[in-house]
């Protein structure tokens, strides 16, 4: 919370404008995921409406906020209205909790006849100190969203597109949670910040008791646990059932699954927590496999703050960390890219191809990579010289 | 910092105890099952401030991301109300009730009885989180019975295996 007012405002400030951050990115990325789909279908895609077509989100906008709202004569009325506002919940929770950037420190100040004292504001909305564990139990909730729309809708589909998600999604954590094990176990941390900071510098490892430094590259977790992020994002593409995993919503088989009844902003909704999910499994994938807001050897704290040294150290501070904001961006929407582009390129999976990969590749290919790299890092900390 | 947490674990317990009335309470069983999972994330809360954070973030991952995802699931999938109907009238249900009732408010009684305010307020007060303490006792002294349940656990999952193969579904036997 902080000590004193100034401290309890900006934080409250920090946590509103982080949110809002992330519900104007879905916009911004509907317009990439029209744009990039016809790019790759050799189509045009909306072209009309303002420059390269930005404009048609704002009008999309107006179209989600005049259209007829409505709920189905059977359904349940309170569930049915429940389920877009927990679709929207988990997303944002979780990506609170994930740093954007180096945290601000703000000197000693006097405002209004009063000192206030030196700070330090993370640039996320909240801390905690489980971090990866907080994000990944935020994010499971997410189910209930799907499953309450199908169950409150009352329809055939819409309970088959639930059922389907709900399964899905529970398959899948595990892999999702297991695969994260190997790199928690290399940086020894729950904590974001912690775990960026030990990918900030050179790769420096220990080989059998010695320490090895690599110069030339960062320190980042890809360099140490490739299949782990590759498993971690295959399963982030399951948990926020895209294709090819979006049989929840498979249009040739159940209209639209568990929104087949939704329409207007309850649909928009259901969207803001797909695209919010997409963002937290970029921003995780980026915060443990490739060095958070850090790219060594040029965009590091050090150098970045560097650059600033003629401002006061709060203005340096505060420009390093949005530079550095900029850079886990960057990489951010890298990842946001990759999600577009595989739905516009790969089929969608048969339920039993889905289970099938879920339970008999990832789950064994995670826990075979977890033992290994427990194995081979208790091998490489031990000093085998005796000295 | 400001000394909130105290006055949270409080409010969560509130929540907690709201929430678990409503799950018995409540006529639908669907609503009840989605009490229970509103019952197991102010759980969390309540551990989050008992400086518990590790055993909130599973709590939050394991039962109510996973395991209530399921129990609504099913619960959805099935038409329960004849079970229902059958479960609230006649004798045996009626003395079952009764009996869990008495049960209930004997188990209530005997803690508040042996509830000594100076041991809580103990636990309540340290700001550190006991996540590595947890794991030292889980890895050490408990290292037995913590395995054993691992074991117990996996002769579950290969039993379902087992069972679900025999007859059926995309996985069958032939």
């Amino acid at each position: 919370m902080g000590s004193d007012i100034f401290e309890v405002s900006v934080n409250f400030l920090k946590m509103i404008v982080i949110f809002l951050m992330m519900v104007q990115l879905v916009p911004l990325l509907v317009w990439v995921e029209r744009r990039g789909s016809a790019f790759i279908q050799n189509r045009l895609g909306p072209n009309r409406v303002g420059p390269l077509g930005l404009m048609q989100l704002l009008a999309d906008a107006v179209k989600f906020l005049t259209k007829e709202e409505f709920v189905p004569a059977k359904g349940y009325r309170f569930l049915f209205y429940t389920a877009p506002v927990i679709a929207l919940i988990p997303a944002a929770l979780a990506f609170g909790a994930i740093p954007l950037s180096a945290p601000i420190r703000v000197e000693a100040f006097e405002w209004l006849g009063r000192n206030w004292g030196p700070y330090t504001f993370a640039f996320q909305s909240y801390e905690i100190g489980i971090g990866i564990v907080f994000v990944l139990g935020a994010s499971s909730l997410a189910a209930y969203a799907l499953l309450l729309a199908g169950y409150g809708s009352n329809n055939k589909y819409s309970l088959f597109g639930a059922l389907r998600a709900s399964a899905q999604t529970i398959s899948y954590e595990l892999a999702l949670g297991l695969s994260l094990v190997g790199v928690l176990l290399l940086f020894n941390s729950f904590q974001f910040s912690e775990i960026v900071a030990q990918q900030a510098g050179p790769m420096s490892f220990q080989f059998l008791g010695k320490q090895v430094t690599v110069p030339f590259l960062p320190n980042w977790g890809f360099f140490y646990q490739p299949l782990g992020a590759v498993l971690l994002f295959t399963a982030f593409f399951a948990e926020s059932n895209r294709l090819p995993f979006d049989l929840p919503e498979a249009e040739g088989e159940l209209v639209a699954g568990y929104h087949t009844e939704y329409g207007g902003f309850k649909m928009n909704m259901f969207y803001i927590g797909e695209y919010g999910h997409m963002m937290v499994a970029s921003a995780l994938m980026t915060t443990f496999y490739f060095g958070g807001y850090t790219i060594y050897p040029w965009l590091t704290q050090e150098s970045v703050s560097s650059w600033f040294s003629q401002f006061t150290p709060t203005q340096a501070s505060l420009l390093t960390a949005l530079v550095l904001h900029l850079v886990f961006m960057a990489k951010v929407l890298l990842f946001l890219w990759i999600f577009v582009w595989v739905r516009w390129t790969l089929p969608r999976f048969r339920y039993d191809q889905l289970m099938d990969l879920g339970w008999k590749t990832m789950l064994p290919w995670a826990l075979g990579n977890t033992i290994v790299t427990a194995i081979v890092i208790l091998i490489m900390r031990t000093n085998w010289s005796g000295q | 910092m400001m000394s909130l947490g105290p006055a949270m674990f409080y409010v969560f317990a509130a929540i907690l105890v709201f929430f678990a009335l409503s799950v018995i309470m409540s006529p639908n069983p669907v609503h009840s099952a989605l009490y229970l999972v509103l019952t197991m994330i102010s759980l969390a809360g309540v551990y989050f401030h008992l400086n518990a954070q590790f055993i909130a973030g599973v709590q939050l991952i394991v039962y109510a991301g996973a395991v209530m995802v399921l129990f609504v699931m099913v619960i959805m999938l099935f038409d329960i109300k004849q079970e229902l109907r059958a479960f609230t009238k006649g004798l045996i249900s009626g003395a079952l009730k009764v009996a869990s009732a008495a049960f209930v408010a004997g188990y209530l009684i005997g803690t508040f009885k042996d509830v000594s305010v100076g041991s809580q307020s103990a636990s309540l007060a340290g700001n550190t989180d006991i996540t590595k303490e947890l794991a030292l006792m889980l890895y050490s002294k408990y290292v037995l019975a913590f395995e054993v349940l691992g074991l117990l656990l996996l002769v579950v999952a290969v039993g379902a295996v087992a069972v679900s193969r025999v007859k059926g579904g995309t996985h069958a036997k032939h």
